[in-house]
């Protein structure tokens, strides 16, 4: 959705057969089921405030407009509450699809700055949001140890949690994300 | 020739020896162009029991048919060969010609040398060698046939049909002026179905009742219809042509007979209850009939309601018409053929007797909001005879509507409640719409829909018409509908699927397209007459595209609604439709039935011993009785013979005629003799992988010549022992040949069956260390011979893949393991037992 008053024809190259079925083997196993009804739009908490149709998300990825979908920060606007995936007369699983295609949205490179920010956090402290100020002073009040017992406590298992991240290929994923990012 | 004449005395002497001649045919040069006709005729002699063998330019003309009749009479024959065609192309030809040399039909057998063999391989001396074993494979199973006589049942010319809804009055009116006596029973107090409540008819808007009320009428005074109203049935017994039915009828405590249908009981009766009829929008008296054009028109006292003042008695007065000590009555009565008829119902639709209980609450507030009702209580509110008198209210204040909501697929494509379209909503609510609208032409109108269909004659006019007349459609299956808990006027929420945006309309009637199901008591029927339910709960058609009418069982067939939803020239078309299928056995005093039924041993079933009863759960066709203590019995008039039984018994205690065990054996082992390593043994179904493999051959598509078929009717019937047998000789590859699921097979769910029989041996194979490229389950349909090809192809490259020798360690490794069962059933022949102990 946007306000250009030009919109453009999708082209042969948009359309990628393949993607669907990377949709489907991923567990969204009825997505193809899918006749346009519109009950997951109008479901949707987050569709009510903002562009986000998560019918036109499903037609898009069934069409095969991988590039547009996965670049689309419409992907993001998901809360996944599930109630779309709750209600669909065709028992899609609405909600799986979509993160089904976050994850492969990030391994293509396309990734929200905030949640790059977020993993890097992650990666720098072992918690994406860490213990700041704040959150210690109110730990302080309800009488719970200041420092929690996780990384922030440990300091040496933070590097198995950094371990982890780079045998699993975490960190990897952002690094690409900051050499060339497609956005 | 190398046999002498044999004296007549001779004959009795070698009585068990049979005698066989092959007729090998040259078919031009379609068989002998490719084949050495000579070495073949060389072959033929040497074979065990061949005392003639003779060859022919074209067997199937004339002169080739005089021949098979003279080498009969001339050489006492009691079996033929023919090898030529494929017996799907020239079996019944041959039948007929060895029957006129006074032979039975079934001591004659087709090897496929031609669509098997000369049309699809090359000139060599492998497909020589295919050749050959073809019709070693037809003469050893010719050696085992057995003379078999068609069955003949009579055939009561009466028919019956259950619903007397218009689909149903139209199969009794075709059937009785065919002149065949027809009981047309029905469950309520009168015949009309659903279209007697409707108010007009799309796309003409006809008057419903007005064009169903002459046939009601009709089928009412026809002499051959008796109508059995208010009746239930039993418990049906039997066969096609010899059904036996029982029916209940229940207690009008009103004398059929005596009543005029004048009504002076109803006008006096103090007590009223909701019409169910009338959707309880309406009331009824205790002693009334639930709509004027009641056929018959016989009152009914509703004994829950009556408060016994014995008014109606009195009016009634000397006619004598009301029995208050009336009891059910069971009658059993005779037919022919069954016709089904009973038709659909609403979602949310009220039945009689039912008025006690609580408004069923469903789908966007139905059975909460007062404005909400169901598409038919729509329908009562704008018929002109309904309980408003045609003024379509609100149910909170009794206003008119100014803004009326349409929701359709209500339960519909809803994979939560019915999966299905439920075919006519689209028109009846465009059809209510404009009725409507005609009604108060200031009502604006909202249609949410997820697609509008329209594929009927006239129907997509009728639509245009809708568009026309400024309906607002919206594309959006609407998520919620809420009240305005003051105005009792409701909001109705979606989204314009082709704007993408939400959207809430506010509308003050708002009417359900709610879905059709099946007719409450189908499953219960279905039971009694032995037929099945597909998916979606509706009688199971015998076939989806070429007996979309008939049953698995022979003499019951399917009338309108109850097979799937339809909308009225559809139910009357089927009704016509079945009363003819109906009459092609009613026309006949007797009916045929193939003899290539399934068999029990009562020595050998075990049923007799324990509760078992395999054979009566996989039969598809409800053929198989096992009561308790006695041998299962099988009911040759319901037998297809296809073999599942057969097969599935785990006692070996079920023999299909034609297609034996010893039969099937005698063929693996002639398919095997040579080479067995090198070869894949294909047990193909008749209908769709036998077809395609003749397919291939008509199609001249070539693989290699080492694949060897045997044809039984369904893949049901191939057994494991079968499989063990073919991999203990040592045979390459063993296929299974069947018809695609989930629908194309022609015994219903004989492949479904053969399916899983298969799933589970393959993990036998694998335990004995058989490559599981090795066994192949493949769905081939008749019109697949390209198919066909490729996939012996495929499965020859497997085979050079594996390798022979690896072939041969497998089978020798796996043999101890897979004969087994073979050898603890006997199945072994003795001098093999001897070796393999060695």
């Amino acid at each position: 959705m946007n306000d250009s008053i030009s919109r453009e024809t999708i082209e042969n190259e948009s359309i990628d057969p393949d993607f669907v079925e990377r949709i489907v083997e991923a567990g969204a196993d009825r997505i193809r089921t899918c006749i346009q009804c519109g009950t997951c739009s109008s479901v949707c908490p987050s569709g009510r405030r903002t562009a986000f149709r998560t019918r036109e998300l499903m037609r898009k990825a069934l069409l095969g407009l991988k590039e547009e979908v996965l670049s689309s920060p419409d992907l993001w606007l998901c809360a996944t509450c599930l109630t779309c995936l709750e209600r669909c007369p065709r028992q899609i699983k609405v909600t799986d699809a979509i993160v089904i295609m976050r994850n492969m949205a990030v391994k293509e490179g396309f990734m929200l700055p905030q949640h790059r920010k977020v993993s890097k956090k992650l990666l720098q402290t072992g918690h994406a949001v860490p213990l700041d100020e704040a959150n210690q002073e109110m730990r302080k009040e309800l009488e719970i140890p200041e420092i929690p017992p996780t990384v922030h406590a440990h300091e040496d298992a933070l590097d198995d949690v950094k371990e982890i991240m780079k045998r699993t290929g975490f960190d990897k994923l952002i690094q690409e994300e900051e050499g060339g990012e497609k956005e | 020739m190398k046999d002498k004449q044999p004296e007549e005395d001779e004959i009795k002497l070698v009585g068990d020896k049979p005698r066989i001649g092959v007729f090998l045919c040259h078919c031009g040069s379609n068989i002998a162009g490719t084949l050495d006709i000579d070495e073949l005729e060389e072959y033929a002699k040497s074979l065990d029991s061949v005392v003639y063998v003779k060859q022919n330019r074209y067997t199937c003309a004339d002169p080739g048919q005089e021949e098979i009749r003279q080498g009969i009479k001339d050489y006492k024959l009691d079996k033929v060969v023919v090898a030529a065609c494929s017996p799907r192309m020239h079996e019944p030809t041959f039948r007929v010609t060895v029957s006129e040399a006074g032979m039975n039909p079934f001591n004659f057998i087709m090897a496929n040398i031609r669509e098997h063999c000369s049309w699809c391989h090359e000139e060599s001396g492998d497909s020589l060698q295919k050749a050959k074993e073809i019709i070693k494979m037809a003469v050893v199973k010719a050696a085992l046939t057995v003379p078999l006589q068609k069955f003949e049942v009579p055939v009561t010319d009466k028919a019956m049909v259950i619903g007397g809804g218009v689909s149903g009055i139209h199969a009794a009116l075709d059937l009785a002026n065919m002149g065949y006596k027809t009981y047309l029973v029905e469950r309520d107090e009168s015949i009309g179905g659903h279209m007697a409540q409707l108010d007009k008819t799309f796309p003409t808007l006809d008057c419903s009742i007005c064009i169903e009320g002459p046939k009601m009428v009709e089928a009412g005074r026809h002499p051959n219809i008796e109508i059995i109203s208010f009746a239930d049935i039993v418990h049906v017994d039997g066969y096609v042509g010899n059904f036996t039915v029982t029916i209940r009828k229940k207690p009008r405590y009103v004398i059929q007979d005596d009543c005029t249908g004048c009504g002076e009981c109803s006008d006096v009766c103090p007590v009223e209850y909701p019409n169910a009829w009338e959707q309880n929008l309406g009331t009824r008296k205790a002693i009334s009939v639930p709509f004027p054009q009641a056929v018959p028109l016989v009152y009914t006292i509703n004994r829950d309601h009556c408060i016994e003042c014995y008014k109606c008695v009195d009016v009634c007065g000397e006619r004598q018409a009301i029995d208050f000590e009336q009891e059910p009555e069971e009658i059993e009565v005779e037919v022919g053929t069954i016709t089904v008829a009973t038709g659909f119902h609403t979602l949310y639709e009220p039945v009689r007797g039912g008025e006690f209980e609580a408004a069923q609450e469903g789908y966007y507030g139905y059975g909460r909001f007062e404005n909400v009702v169901t598409a038919l209580e729509a329908e009562r509110l704008i018929c002109a005879g309904g309980p408003t008198g045609g003024e379509v209210i609100r149910r909170s204040d009794g206003k008119h509507p100014k803004r009326v909501g349409f929701i359709l697929c209500v339960g519909s494509r809803d994979v939560n409640k019915y999966e299905y379209c439920s075919n006519f909503c689209c028109m009846y609510s465009l059809k209510n719409a404009i009725l409507v609208k005609e009604h108060e032409p200031d009502t604006e109108i909202f249609i949410w829909y997820i697609d509008i269909r329209t594929p009927g004659k006239g129907y997509e006019d009728f639509y245009t018409r809708a568009r026309e007349a400024g309906f607002t459609f919206i594309k959006g299956r609407p998520y919620e509908v809420i009240e305005d808990s003051e105005t009792k006027n409701l909001i109705v929420r979606s989204e314009d699927v082709l704007i993408g945006r939400d959207i809430e309309v506010e509308v003050d009637l708002l009417i359900l397209a709610t879905a059709g199901e099946p007719s409450f008591g189908t499953g219960e029927l279905g039971g009694k007459l032995h037929i099945t339910r597909s998916g979606d709960g509706f009688f199971m058609e015998a076939h989806p595209k070429l007996k979309p009418l008939d049953t698995p069982v022979d003499g019951i067939t399917l009338s309108g609604a109850c097979q799937g939803l339809k909308d009225i020239p559809y139910s009357v078309s089927a009704g016509s439709g079945a009363a003819s299928r109906a009459a092609t056995i009613l026309s006949k005093d007797t009916v045929e039935i193939e003899p290539i039924v399934a068999v029990v041993d009562p020595d050998k079933c075990k049923n007799v011993d324990r509760d078992c009863g395999v054979c009566v759960d996989k039969c598809p066709f409800v053929a198989i009785t096992a009561v308790e203590g006695k041998a299962a019995a099988v009911n040759v008039a319901n037998c297809h013979g296809c073999g599942t039984c057969v097969a599935s018994c785990p006692h070996d205690a079920i023999e299909q005629m034609h297609f034996t065990d010893p039969m099937i054996f005698s063929q693996i082992r002639a398919a095997l003799e040579n080479k067995p390593e090198e070869k894949i043994l294909v047990f193909a179904c008749n209908w769709c992988c036998y077809g395609g493999s003749d397919l291939a051959g008509t199609s001249r598509f070539t693989y290699p010549p080492n694949s060897r078929i045997i044809r039984v009717m369904c893949s049901g019937r191939v057994d494991t022992d079968f499989v063990a047998e073919a991999y203990r000789l040592g045979a390459g590859a063993v296929m299974v040949g069947a018809c695609h699921r989930p629908t194309d097979c022609h015994y219903i769910t004989g492949n479904h069956i053969a399916y899983e029989r298969f799933q589970r041996y393959r993990k036998v194979l694998e335990g004995a260390g058989i490559s599981p490229e090795r066994f192949l389950w493949k769905e081939i349909s008749a019109a697949e011979g390209l198919i066909f090809a490729k996939t012996m192809k495929e499965l020859n490259q497997k085979l050079n893949d594996i390798g022979i020798d690896r072939i041969k360690e497998e089978n020798e490794k796996g043999r101890k393991r897979i004969s087994a069962p073979l050898k603890r059933k006997g199945l072994i022949p003795v001098i093999e037992i001897a070796e393999e102990d060695e």
